[in-house]
């Protein structure tokens, strides 16, 4: 090709469109995520259900029923998901990249074939450390208002 | 499997496909382990699981569905944002598009779709009475007749029957003319309608000599009467006569648009059979057919026909009571102009598949790229449709919005064709419309190149380098701008005659001169003018004051002038024309003024008109003929030669007169004969006028008629100008709605045939390139080019003039003054459309001359 050289710098694209390009392209942003304080803030306030799954595969991966149990036996059965809205979260979650499927499957005894394992991103986890912030300001913010009783 | 596994599959299916192939199977597992935990918790557990299952069903499912049409929403919006011009063509084209057919729709609707407003209106029938012998078709009913039905006829509930006419209302301020009816007692519950106040009228009011009572209709109560509900019981004057109101008739209760209803009160003793005045209708008993009660008023007519000379060679038909207010002729010519718009969409539609195909190849790439990255081809058809979806739907909503804005023109156009109580409306039934249309248009256009973009192998696409396209996709456009041809051909065909035809009609000889016509209706009330020397002498008077007005150039009366509205017919002979005497003809009849035919500037061939000698009960019994008529009748001089007419009486010619066009500017004149009217006159009567200038005539004609007799009112004032214009206004929409369509069509088809071949050349510049290197010159490149596109736009006009062919005969309603298979159009019509295919294909030849070889060869 003759002509005029192409430029040569070209802006790197944001978080927002690499999404865009991942979801219209029909694969996961994980793929190609980018991270910044934008696009976190962009995910607050978090969905409670993600961020009981957040929780749930914060200290390791985790297949989808394991999570919907985990969740159950921290809230002591107060919360229970239904898959619709476990799998339903997992693929915003995915999409979004604050989680990613584990491609090695973890050898234990009850492993089935079709379960995937899902583990928190460090985009994740940006987004629910910046979420727990919110939330504990929020509560610090009751409590002066004297909307909480007593510190538990 | 057990039956709770497969229900769990089965929600799963529930979900979109991309989500299931990511997570189906997990979440399938994960339901059966969920309901497992949930029984070893105990029921209420188990009950709220199948609670959480149900949520997911009712909710989650659709909501990822909404997520994925969401996001190719987004995805179309961008790519269309990314082609601006292809995105506004398609918007404003399927805008008119559907605008057209949404205007046109509403007409449909309201006059051929809507119910009657009448309640159980399948058992309504017409009743005529027909004459064979005279070759009447479709009469009025005698009262007398109509009477006897009502007894003898057993295939009925009940019959009702009205005359037409108006009555000057007097209620305190000024006198007003206006419509009013004299209907049977059983008219109300003949076609249900209950009055909204008050009564019906009783026994005792439709008897002669009983009391005097009056229905008001709703409209000019609350015009008259502010609505005022005391008006019950209150007396109005009606041509000088004291009714009691007794009820309010709603205004979409009755047939008619009129204002005022009064007892039709028979007397058979002053009653003849042979009088014809009354509209008569019935409702079927319950599970009787037209055909039954044909049968049984068949009887009925034979025994009536025996019984009664003057009825003998009557017989009855019962017609449809819809098809007589909506007439399928009216129907017709609304779904020839429903088809024409439709025509136009499909144009527009196949346009579009058109740009989308060029858009698809042009994107085979990127396509290529995004199923190699693992995009199902599933969603990227989705993601074709849904792009077209969004357009049409947007453009839907820009041709609802045109159509709102048409509405107004739409009204007017459909004034005379729409039955009592209907208006033209853009309510729920066209708004469905309009988006079922919409969204047709939309998987019309998008469905082809989603289809085809499936066909396409990735690697092939990416080795070609993006410069090839699938053969498929060729063929697919070739396909298309032959049918655009083939439909722009029909449409502009149809457009041609229906413009000539009304040109002709333009230029149709009247056989009068309307310039400064003025015409007025007045009738005068029986009670106070009883006997008919009374009304005579005050019509000479009336017509002499108002020739001698300042600015009146000549005034005359007559019954029934040209383009009133009124149609009488009567049978005629000639008396010894030869010696078994001529067969009796069909010929209209108007009594008339001496100097009628001077008023009007009709033409006085032979003889003399009407004068003194005509006047009175001992005048001469003279007639004038029609020039046609007088050749019908007689074969050499009509001049005082006799004819008998179908009431036996018997008069001498005195004069023949030009034809004239009396019902309509597109009906022939009709045979017809004029009698005096200082001999007869009709209960209501029409005052000529021709002004000398532009000066007011209907208040010169009011004030004469108010030095006459201050009671009486004029109505139905017209210049003849105006009333021309609106008998030519319906074939003038017509052709200029169609005429309009068809430019439409033919811009696109041309558009079309331009695309497909600007593509073709700059697809085929490499081969262009290598037969130039070899020696093929610019003219023979040119002629390639061009012989390509008339290898398609001529099996596309082929195709078009075949259709019209077709299509023509529905449009011979419309046509007046040439042929629906008119050999000019049908061959003019497609060898211009050749021609001007050729012009829009000349500038995709001319750029394949400026190809350069080197070029072409050297982007290998």
């Amino acid at each position: 090709m003759s002509g005029r050289p192409r430029r040569a710098v070209r802006r790197r694209p944001s978080g927002r469109e690499l999404r865009r390009l991942a979801n219209s392209v029909g694969i996961g942003y994980n793929n190609i995520r980018y991270m910044n304080r934008r696009d976190i803030d962009r995910q607050l306030p978090l969905p409670p259900a993600f961020l009981h799954i957040l929780i749930a595969i914060g200290d390791g991966e985790r297949h989808g029923y394991a999570i919907m149990q985990a969740v159950a036996d921290r809230t002591s059965g107060k919360v229970r998901m239904s898959p619709g809205t476990l799998y339903g979260s997992i693929r915003r979650l995915l999409d979004d990249g604050l989680i990613e499927e584990v491609m090695r499957r973890p050898s234990r005894g009850d492993d089935d074939e079709r379960r995937r394992y899902y583990r928190v991103t460090p985009f994740g986890r940006a987004v629910a450390t910046a979420e727990t912030v919110r939330l504990s300001t929020l509560v610090q913010d009751a409590r002066a208002a004297g909307l909480v009783l007593r510190k538990g | 499997m057990r039956v709770r596994d497969r229900l769990f599959a089965w929600i799963v299916r529930m979900y979109p496909r991309e989500f299931r192939d990511r997570f189906g199977p997990e979440m399938a597992a994960a339901y059966r382990n969920a309901r497992d935990d949930a029984a070893s918790r105990g029921l209420g557990a188990l009950s709220s699981f199948w609670t959480s299952v149900a949520t997911d069903v009712a909710m989650r499912a659709p909501g990822e569905h909404l997520m994925l049409t969401i996001d190719d929403v987004r995805f179309a919006l961008r790519s269309l944002r990314a082609a601006p011009v292809f995105a506004i063509v398609a918007l404003v084209t399927l805008a008119l598009g559907i605008g057209a057919n949404t205007a046109m729709y509403t007409v449909v609707e309201a006059v051929a779709l809507r119910p009657l407003p009448f309640p159980d209106s399948g058992r309504l029938v017409r009743i005529w009475e027909k004459n064979d012998t005279l070759k009447i078709a479709q009469f009025s009913t005698s009262a007398l007749n109509y009477l006897s039905w009502r007894e003898k006829a057993r295939a009925f509930e009940d019959l009702a029957a009205w005359r037409s006419g108006s009555v000057t209302v007097a209620t305190g301020t000024e006198p007003v003319r206006v419509q009013r009816i004299e209907a049977t007692r059983s008219l109300l519950p003949v076609l249900r309608t209950e009055p909204v106040v008050g009564r019906n009228f009783t026994g005792d009011e439709v008897r002669v000599g009983g009391p005097r009572a009056a229905l008001l209709l709703e409209s000019f109560w609350r015009d008259r009467f502010g609505a005022d509900p005391s008006v019950i019981g209150r007396q109005v004057s009606l041509d000088g006569v004291a009714h009691t109101v007794v009820g309010i008739v709603p205004d979409r209760g009755l047939v008619s648009q009129v204002q005022i209803v009064t007892p039709l009160l028979i007397d058979p003793a002053k009653e003849s059979r042979a009088n014809h005045t009354l509209t008569t209708i019935a409702r079927l008993r319950p599970g009787v057919t037209l055909a039954q009660a044909q049968q049984d008023m068949d009887r009925v007519a034979r025994e009536l026909s025996g019984e009664f000379a003057d009825d003998a060679r009557w017989g009855t038909v019962v017609a449809s009571f819809y098809d007589w207010l909506v007439p399928p002729a009216v129907r017709t010519a609304l779904y020839v102009m429903l088809a024409a718009v439709a025509l136009v969409l499909l144009v527009v539609c196949t346009n579009l598949a058109n740009l989308m195909l060029a858009r698809a190849s042009a994107r085979s790439r990127e396509l290529a790229v995004r199923l190699a990255l693992g995009a199902t081809r599933a969603r990227i058809i989705r993601q074709v449709l849904t792009e077209s979806l969004l357009l049409a739907i947007a453009g839907g909503a820009g041709g609802v919005l045109l159509a709102w804005r048409l509405t107004p023109v739409v009204r007017r156009l459909a004034t005379g064709v729409l039955p009592p109580g209907s208006t033209v409306s853009l309510n729920a039934s066209v708004l469905f419309f309009s988006l079922a249309v919409s969204i047709a248009a939309g998987v019309l256009f998008g469905v082809l190149p989603a289809a085809l973009s499936r066909t396409g192998d990735v690697a092939m696409v990416l080795n070609r380098g993006g410069r090839g396209v699938a053969p498929q996709q060729g063929l697919a456009r070739q396909v298309l701008v032959i049918s655009e041809v083939a439909l722009a051909t029909v449409l502009v065909s149809a457009g041609a005659l229906l413009v000539q035809s009304y040109q002709r009609l333009q230029h149709a000889d009247l056989g009068f001169n309307p310039n400064r016509i003025t015409t007025a209706m007045i009738g005068l009330p029986a009670e106070r003018y009883a006997s008919a020397e009374s009304a005579i002498t005050f019509y000479q008077r009336l017509v002499a004051g108002i020739s001698a007005a300042p600015g009146v150039e000549s005034a005359a009366l007559g019954s029934g002038p040209p383009l009133t509205g009124v149609s009488t017919g009567m049978p005629v002979g000639a008396i010894g024309a030869s010696p078994l005497g001529s067969a009796d003809m069909q010929a209209d009849w108007r009594f008339v003024s001496g100097n009628y035919f001077a008023t009007l500037a009709v033409p006085v061939v032979q003889g003399r008109t009407f004068d003194q000698r005509e006047i009175g009960e001992h005048g001469l019994a003279s007639v004038v003929l029609s020039q046609s008529l007088a050749r019908a009748l007689f074969s050499g001089d009509p001049l005082q030669r006799q004819v008998r007419l179908g009431n036996r009486r018997v008069y001498t010619v005195i004069g023949v007169v030009g034809d004239v066009r009396n019902l309509s500017l597109a009906t022939a004149p009709r045979p017809t004969m004029y009698f005096s009217s200082g001999e007869l006159l009709w209960p209501s009567m029409t005052i000529v006028v021709r002004s000398a200038g532009d000066i007011p005539v209907a208040q010169t004609v009011r004030r004469i008629v108010a030095s006459l007799d201050p009671e009486l009112a004029i109505f139905n004032v017209q210049r003849m100008r105006d009333a021309l214009a609106n008998n030519a206004a319906q074939p003038q929409t017509t052709a200029w709605l169609v005429g309009n369509f068809a430019a439409l069509a033919l811009l696109l088809a041309l558009i079309g045939v331009y695309g497909v071949l600007a593509y073709l050349v700059v697809q085929r510049t490499r081969e262009i390139g290598v037969r130039m290197a070899l020696g093929a010159t610019p003219r023979g490149m040119t002629y390639v080019v061009l012989r390509y596109a008339m290898r398609l736009t001529g099996i596309g006009v082929i195709a078009g003039a075949a259709g019209s062919l077709v299509v023509g005969p529905l449009l011979a309603s419309e046509l007046y003054g040439v042929s629906a298979h008119d050999t000019a159009t049908m061959i003019g019509v497609p060898l211009a459309l050749l021609a001007m295919s050729m012009l829009a294909a000349f500038v995709p030849a001319w750029r394949a001359t400026r190809v350069d070889p080197l070029v072409a060869l050297r982007a290998e």
